[in-house]
């Protein structure tokens, strides 16, 4: 629990360090047993889930760089993440390209159009910026749906599933390892951006922009670069998620979607990268254990009340967003933030502050 | 030239109706610079309990109806005492989250309570068709969706300008500091904001369900076209309120018809960027001007 | 509340969900058998399902849900399939393709033997995995593309395509009308559901040179009226409206047919010539016809004694529970007949590729509302015909017997069924 008690810095690379103790070292060391340990661990069901949570984090981290650190708050985040899986679904299937040029196609593409569709971030800021943003979700959606072109006139698209050397990743364990190594890779290349001198444009145009203006920060350029960012990782997200599910249909990318990675920022913790893994995992699991509680007083009830498992979904539903309207209540600054606050408390005890 | 009468009409009374429900949206952002995702919800509660008081209860329509904009209130009341007034202060987003979880929560109470079945229609507006310039026949709970809106309009507008606590509103909007100093409760103006947008929403929602039809829970999809409505008009006006509502009403009949129906659900959030790139501030919104 | 007070009730309330969610896990194995088997020798059959109870077609969902429900319990009651009781998980899924597949994957992770689906984008978008699995699924879509073997080899469903079911409605407008050139409107749902049948149906007019103008409308969720798209029918001139639909919006679009006065025969194909539309749509529901594979089940329909029988404890009967109730029932019995074929030639412990094996078999299965079930190994759509009823006074009349036509399932049978004689007039207005 040992982080460093004090402020103190020798040189500039011990300043921007990513551990400063050595206790730290061994927590990050813990989590890496914890990685490699927990898949062996886990069930089937509940794998596939972490595969769905290492999947989400990766959009989820785009978002919070776009939102968290540059305070641009964006709902079009799933429209994205269907850009990334149509577009390497049709390169793989209909071009027969392998799967990671299909891959990094839908990462550019979606970054693009993120690049395009951040162009109102230039006119507008705040609220209105979010309600563009919702409108550039509901284009998406309209243009999922119905451009047949896309799905080649069928309903959906699939996509195949990736071989690596002779291993063919059909099942949720050997998914797991790739997924792990890329969210981590993309978590590192999150926390090392705001070493950077991008990262730090983007923290400056979110606390005072005009600010930030006047001291030579190019904004403008900055705003839509974060777009494209945060957009390129949504589309790869979406674009593993199509080679892992095989399919790709446009329920996927509507506006609940969107709503949920907000979600997942959120209660991660705006600004901070870690926040969005810790998100991503509470917004994935939170569903998951009220649906099996809701199983769980269904087979108990069984024969017995009727009532309950006609009132089931509506209970599921509301329980969901009672729980996030609570959190929020109670910390609304995010699971980051209460993990900040539990570590603090180690540090300074005994002492209250 | 019937056919264009007739979505003429149509479209005026959809506009009608999305200016209600944007009503709600606009008193509360003007208010206290809040955007309620949960708008939706309120609509369809609204709509629902005056089912229950009608229906159910068997309650004469005129009590139904007061009923309706009764629980209106206290939900905008409740929501605004519970919930927002912890989240002062927190960033935008926050509260942005915790409408939309609360949107979840109410279907989920709305769900529960009544199901997922549809409800017929109130049976107290008026039915049938009426019939203008001879061949053109509209549907008659349209042409009273139009006229209870004017009426509702014609009312807040009067309540703004002329009552000492739609001033009130109007100071809190324009300067909170000011309006504190003045000796405005500000959280009392607050919760008069949600509860007014709790009471528009049901009004809003009983009209929406004589023309869906229905009473049913998929009324709220039709409230996604709100926010094309209060970005074209403005997001705190409340004559934007009125007159995005008619153009986008009006907009999305004459695309359905003369164009299709994918175009019509595409236009309205082209229009919204369209305007942000254009005119940011909606045709009649407060320009902001940013002072360092 | 004091600071600390309310991080302690945080972590009291965060740990309580752990906990819940934790501890269900060690009892996910009691979710699968939660009617309790009796009969100690033989292993209960696991069944998984999903159900759309509070989503987009929760109208129709909800009652067919409790078909499937009720036939279980009558099932188990009378000794199980083959003596192994069904042990159902279930859940709602709210009509949205993560939350199915997400139901689906846990189900089968819990052992389940087939599966009971329902729409069609969650089943299109369950077809990859289904196939690995190798799960038997039976679902309430009945999407064309879902009844080829080739393309879906676990897929089923008992019904008649909406392709079908769109050829059959196109064919009976063409032979009511011979000599004439007829412009028809096809409204449907804005969804794969809805254009299933699109295509297939302009196929159909091609192919065998009907006489025939085919436009389609889509209906989109949340509309609050179709005047526009009934202004564009009118300007196409159509005399028809076909609506694939289900029952909520096909009564809107009625009721708005009513209010312009218009004279368009509407019909409607399955999911919206039911009991529901009828309820919805009120007067304006007169003279409707509908394409039903599965027919309403008006009183008086021999056959039902078991549903009634079964439903006589609570209070109701078929006729109240009305079509998709017994369409419920009637779907899962077929999947059970599949299942017990597999039980009978392979012993107590059949494979997902016996038990297809078992559903191919079946031949002819007999409901009381619906023409004999029969799945081939080179079809999985369970009927090649239907009937046609109408709405006369509030209620269904049978209009004509069950209508074959040709169809990738039967290339070669000829038209059939289609009785002479003029249609029964269109909708007209009667006073309220």
């Amino acid at each position: 629990m040992a982080t460093a008690t004090g402020v103190y810095n020798t040189t500039y690379r011990r300043d921007f360090a990513l551990r400063h103790t050595k206790a730290e070292y061994a927590r990050l060391a813990l989590l890496l047993v914890v990685a490699v340990v927990l898949p062996f661990r886990l069930d089937h069901y509940w794998l596939g889930y972490l595969d769905l949570i290492l999947l989400s984090s990766i959009a989820a981290v785009g978002l919070m760089i776009l939102t968290g650190y540059t305070g641009l708050i964006s709902l079009a985040t799933a429209g994205f993440l269907g850009v990334g899986a149509y577009t390497t679904a049709n390169i793989t299937t209909r071009l027969h390209w392998p799967m990671p040029i299909g891959v990094l196609g839908g990462t550019l593409m979606a970054a693009a159009l993120g690049a395009v569709f951040g162009l109102p971030a230039l006119r507008v800021k705040g609220l209105y910026l979010a309600i563009s943003t919702f409108a550039a979700q509901a284009i998406f959606n309209n243009r999922f749906r119905d451009w047949r072109w896309l799905t080649n006139g069928q309903f959906s698209v699939s996509a195949n599933t990736p071989k690596i050397g002779s291993h063919a990743l059909n099942s949720d364990f050997r998914w797991y390892w790739v997924l792990v190594v890329i969210t981590a890779l993309v978590v590192w290349g999150g926390v090392n951006l705001f070493r950077t001198g991008l990262g730090r444009a983007l923290i400056a145009i979110r606390d005072q922009d005009i600010a930030a203006e006047v001291i030579g920060v190019d904004v403008g350029r900055y705003k839509v670069m974060a777009f494209a960012i945060a957009c390129g990782l949504a589309g790869f997200a979406g674009a593993l998620q199509a080679h892992y599910r095989n399919i790709v249909t446009w329920e996927r990318y509507d506006f609940d979607t969107s709503f949920l990675l907000i979600a997942m920022i959120i209660v991660g913790g705006l600004g901070s990268i870690s926040g969005a893994v810790y998100g991503a995992a509470f917004m994935t699991w939170v569903p998951a254990y009220i649906t099996r509680i809701g199983q769980g007083i269904q087979a108990r009830s069984s024969g017995g009340t009727p009532l309950i498992i006609e009132k089931l979904p509506a209970i599921q539903l509301g329980l969901f967003g009672v729980v996030i309207v609570v959190f929020l209540l109670f910390e609304p600054r995010g699971l980051a933030r209460l993990w900040q606050r539990t570590k603090d408390y180690f540090r300074i005890w005994p002492f209250r502050y | 030239m019937s056919r264009f009468i007739l979505l003429t009409v149509n479209g005026l009374a959809n506009g009608a109706i999305l200016s209600l429900a944007a009503l709600g949206f606009v008193l509360i952002y003007k208010a206290t610079e809040v955007i309620n995702f949960a708008q939706g919800q309120f609509l369809v509660i609204g709509a629902f309990v005056v089912y229950n008081a009608n229906v159910t209860w068997g309650l004469p329509w005129p009590v139904a109806m007061l009923v309706g904009i009764g629980a209106g209130i206290l939900l905008g009341i409740v929501v605004e005492r519970l919930i927002l007034r912890r989240l002062v202060g927190e960033s935008n987003l926050a509260v942005i989250m915790v409408t939309i979880a609360l949107d979840a929560a109410l279907f989920g109470m709305v769900l529960f309570t009544w199901g997922a079945e549809p409800k017929p229609a109130p049976k107290f507006v008026p039915h049938g068709s009426v019939h203008l310039f001879g061949d053109v026949a509209v549907a008659a709970d349209r042409l009273w969706a139009v006229a209870v809106a004017v009426v509702v309009f014609v009312g807040v507008a009067l309540f703004f300008q002329r009552s000492r606590h739609g001033v009130a509103m109007r100071a809190v909007a324009d300067d909170q500091q000011a309006a504190m100093v003045q000796g405005i409760s500000v959280n009392r103006v607050f919760a008069f904001a949600w509860a007014l947008a709790g009471a528009a929403g049901a009004v809003g929602g009983v009209l929406l369900a004589s023309v869906n039809g229905g009473t049913s829970l998929d009324l709220e999809s039709f409230a996604i076209l709100v926010f094309p409505v209060v970005i074209l008009g403005g997001l705190d006006s409340v004559l934007g309120t009125v007159v995005g509502g008619v153009i986008i009403g009006l907009l999305v009949e004459y695309t359905k018809s003369y164009m299709n129906v994918n175009a019509s659900q595409m236009l309205p959030f082209v229009v919204l960027v369209a305007i942000l790139i254009v005119k940011p501030y909606g045709l009649f919104g407060q320009v902001r001007i940013e002072r360092v | 509340m004091k600071r600390s007070a309310r991080y302690l009730a945080l972590a009291l309330s965060l740990s309580l969900v752990v906990a819940a969610g934790c501890g269900n896990n060690n009892k996910k194995s009691n979710n699968a058998s939660n009617t309790g088997s009796s009969a100690p020798t033989k292993s209960d059959l696991k069944v998984g399902a999903i159900f759309d109870l509070s989503g987009a077609t929760a109208d129709v969902g909800t009652p067919y849900s409790e078909g499937i429900r009720d036939y279980v319990d009558w099932k188990n009651a009378s000794g199980g399939v083959a003596g192994h009781k069904i042990a159902m998980s279930y859940q709602d899924y709210g009509y949205k393709v993560p939350q199915a597949e997400q139901l689906y994957s846990q189900y089968v992770s819990q052992g389940v033997k087939v599966f009971m689906g329902w729409g069609t984008g969650d089943t299109e978008a369950l077809k990859p995995k289904v196939n690995a699995d190798k799960i038997p699924f039976m679902s309430a879509s009945y999407a064309e593309t879902l009844a080829d073997p080739k393309v879906t080899p676990y897929n089923f469903f008992p019904g008649a395509s909406y392709s079908q079911q769109m050829r059959i409605a196109l064919q009976w407008i063409s032979d009511k009308n011979p000599g004439k050139h007829v412009e028809v409107a096809v409204f449907h749902n804005d969804s794969p559901f809805g254009t299933s049948p699109l295509d297939d149906g302009k196929k159909y007019i091609a192919d065998h040179k009907l006489n025939l103008g085919f436009k389609n409308y889509p209906m989109p969720a949340g509309a609050t009226d179709f005047v526009a798209q009934i202004g564009q029918a009118k300007a196409q001139g159509a005399k028809y409206i076909i609506v694939q639909n289900v029952a909520s919006p096909a009564a809107k679009l009625a009721q708005n047919l009513k209010s312009q006065n218009s004279d368009m025969q509407l019909m409607c194909l399955n999911w919206c010539a039911d009991e529901l539309f009828v309820k919805l749509a009120g007067p304006a529901a007169e003279g409707m016809i509908g394409v039903v594979p599965f027919a309403p089940p008006v009183a008086g329909t021999s056959g039902l004694d078991d549903i009634n029988g079964f439903l006589k404890a609570k209070n109701t009967d078929a006729t109240t529970k009305g079509l998709h109730y017994v369409q419920g029932w009637y779907t899962m019995a077929t999947m059970m007949q599949g299942v017990e074929n597999a039980y009978k030639a392979n012993g107590d412990n059949p494979t997902g590729e016996q038990i297809k094996a078992g559903l191919e078999q079946i031949k002819d299965f007999k409901t009381p509302v619906s023409g004999p079930v029969t799945f081939t190994a080179e079809w999985h759509a369970g009927l090649l015909s239907a009937p046609m009823y109408q709405v006369s006074s509030g209620a269904f009349k049978k209009l004509s017997d069950p209508i074959t036509v040709p169809g990738p399932g039967n290339p070669n049978a000829t038209v059939s069924g289609i009785s002479s004689g003029s249609s029964s007039g269109s909708s007209t207005t009667t006073s309220k």
